[in-house]
């Protein structure tokens, strides 16, 4: 009876989370019907959140409980879902061309992703992992969530960072002070950026003005098979022969012979398909939701760009002559909202004044970037937003002397025309390209990819609480050292790497960019070093507790 | 974390309040130390861990051999080496 009123107890908790952000959405839509956009955002964020929950999923333990416990069931889910969500991009890429603007490709992915992996297995999650096992009621994850974000914001604020980023990066083969050369943006940053359907299946400038994209065919085989699938497949054989295979075969021969009544038994490439379908399907759960997380994946990326379209976001004026402006314009993602004036339709820098709504209400000049957007990067995306929010309560709560104006868009750069360095701008004039010029900074309830982060956690409590797993757990304080220690080592390589486990790995290799990929082995290289620390402090742990006891076992 | 022995070949690991990759970690670093046939229980609040426990234990060949929840938020199982 107590049993059941507690069921009970905890599916109308369920239900009032899901109550919550009902009454949520229909707040923001009372309060402008454009906000919608950042609604949506928000319920992909609470799908997000249910399937990782049910999914137990998490990048964090692809690398650590393979190399910790030999377990593969992460690492089989994440290649599943990277290869589901990279077949549908294939037509997303025919259906909105732009959706995705490949993030630079370089050794900073690496140095990134080794100080990521680092991170995660101290913090015991990665970034989304976090934010759902947050959701959960861990409040040893919202202590890595926190440092993670404060640590990124701190990071980029701090006057060397764009010189840091500079040695980290590729140089660009032209002039990045050539204003008028066509790769600017890019060369400022310095590195490439393409995905590989545009090496393989270039494309002609006749072409490109035409507004001719790649054809389905091309995406899928450049982008899908070879960035993505080929690659997945690999890895996972390679795992399923160093980690699966023997234990496997052993126990599917000591089976087979025992039927055959001990008659000789030879086992074949059937039963290594039989291995390596058993290494799939282990762990349904999570197979289910890595398959699903890379649907929704998709159909958020179709969401967004179809409202982009509906609503006209996202066709900025490209300005021609101020270099400045042009990079405030394109940015990194479909930055699309602008800056606007409801008394002033001419302040819409929207391609379409008429057709886009008469404002974005609330946003105001801090809220977004010089050119008039704000970070909306259209599909699953994590750290930078919360990056954004650690950055607006410093800049709220600490004196301009110590953060430097973040809000301010970074213009005041010099570049070293020999040596292409970048020169730290005086403290004075401390603009932030990071949160100023690219993102801007905005309030957390303006920011619609906040919103997703917010939805995650509620959808993760959702299930969590529907399924009777919901347990509030503080941090010891080991854990909490382990929490913050983590957390704060993943904040800086998600900034160096531009970008954390989703936004510069998943997303980034299954769009078809190759650098994901990078960050993906760094991830391994780091997550194996602190593996091992881990384990050894275990071990000394556990020897200490163990030392006065009796047993009848050898300890 | 706490490892007791609860009875002859018995033994209870209490990893509550923990999280990845603690629970599984020490739950195989404990079973390690079993001898064959003995049987653990293992008490975990952490979910992602459990699902790690099941795919480790298989992995291993050890068994399963019961799984409730003492209460909410609470795995027990019971794993025989």
């Amino acid at each position: 009876m107590a049993e059941a009123t507690s069921s009970s107890r905890n599916k109308i908790y369920a239900l009032g989370v899901v109550g919550f952000l009902a009454i949520l959405s229909i707040l923001y839509y009372l309060a402008a019907p454009v906000y919608l956009y950042i609604v949506v955002y928000m319920w992909f964020g609470f799908l997000y959140g249910v399937l990782q929950q049910y999914g137990r999923f998490c990048f964090a333990s692809a690398w650590r409980d393979l190399i910790m416990v030999k377990v593969p069931r992460m690492f089989v889910g994440i290649m599943i879902g990277l290869m589901t969500l990279s077949i549908i991009s294939a037509w997303l890429f025919v259906q909105y061309p732009a959706f995705y603007h490949p993030s630079p490709i370089g050794p900073h992915e690496l140095v990134g992703g080794l100080l990521f992996g680092l991170g995660m297995v101290f913090a015991g999650g990665c970034a989304t992992g976090s934010l759902y096992k947050t959701g959960e009621g861990n409040m040893i994850s919202l202590t890595v969530l926190l440092s993670l974000s404060f640590a990124q914001a701190i990071f980029v604020a701090l006057p060397f960072f764009d010189t840091w980023m500079s040695k980290l990066s590729v140089t660009g083969p032209n002039s990045i002070t050539d204003t008028t050369d066509p790769n600017y943006i890019a060369n400022v940053f310095h590195w490439p950026k393409w995905t590989l359907v545009e090496k393989i299946f270039p494309l002609t400038e006749d072409q490109v003005n035409q507004g001719v994209h790649h054809s389905f065919w091309q995406n899928f085989v450049a982008n899908s098979l070879l960035n993505t699938i080929v690659i997945a497949a690999i890895l996972m054989i390679g795992v399923y022969i160093i980690v699966v295979r023997k234990n496997f075969l052993k126990r599917r021969k000591a089976a087979m012979t025992q039927s055959a009544d001990g008659g000789e038994v030879k086992m074949g490439f059937g039963d290594e398909v039989a291995g390596f379908w058993s290494m799939i399907s282990s762990s349904k759960r999570t197979t289910i939701a890595a398959v699903l997380l890379g649907i929704i994946a998709a159909i958020q990326v179709f969401t967004m760009s179809w409202m982009r379209d509906n609503y006209d976001f996202g066709h900025p004026p490209y300005a021609q002559g101020d270099p400045v402006e042009i990079l405030n314009q394109t940015g990194n993602f479909g930055q699309v909202f602008a800056l606007t004036n409801p008394n002033d339709p001419n302040s819409r820098p929207t391609a379409n004044k008429d057709a886009a709504p008469t404002s974005w209400p609330a946003a105001d000049p801090g809220d977004v970037t010089k050119g008039g957007r704000m970070f909306d990067p259209g599909y699953w995306y994590i750290t930078t937003q919360e990056a954004m929010f650690a950055g607006w309560i410093m800049n709220g709560v600490l004196p301009q002397s110590i953060t430097g104006d973040l809000k301010a868009p970074h213009v005041n750069e010099k570049v070293d025309p020999t040596t292409h360095e970048v020169v730290a701008p005086e403290p004075e004039q401390n603009g932030n390209r990071y949160f100023g010029n690219d993102n801007g900074l905005p309030k957390p309830w303006n920011s619609p990819a906040l919103l997703l982060s917010f939805g995650l956690i509620l959808g993760a409590s959702f299930l969590a609480l529907w399924n009777k797993e919901f347990k509030w757990k503080f941090p010891t304080r080991e854990l909490f050292f382990y929490a913050v220690l983590g957390g704060t080592i993943m904040g800086i390589g998600s900034r160096i790497a531009l970008g954390c486990n989703i936004g510069a790995f998943y997303t980034r290799a299954a769009f078809g960019s190759p650098g994901g990929w990078l960050f993906f082995i760094g991830m391994g290289a780091g997550a194996y070093i602190s593996a091992k620390a881990v384990n050894y402090l275990a071990n000394k742990k556990m020897a200490k507790q163990m030392e006065d006891m009796d047993f009848d076992i050898e300890l | 974390m706490k490892f007791n022995k609860k009875d002859d070949g018995s033994y209870e690991l209490d990893v509550t309040g923990y999280v990845c990759p603690h629970p599984q970690l020490y739950t195989l670093k404990c079973m390690d130390k079993l001898n064959e046939g003995m049987v653990m229980e293992v008490l975990v609040d952490n979910p992602s861990s459990v699902e790690s426990i099941t795919q480790a234990c298989s992995g291993k060949g050890y068994t399963i051999l019961d799984t409730n929840h003492p209460k909410a938020g609470v795995t027990a199982m019971k794993i025989q080496k």
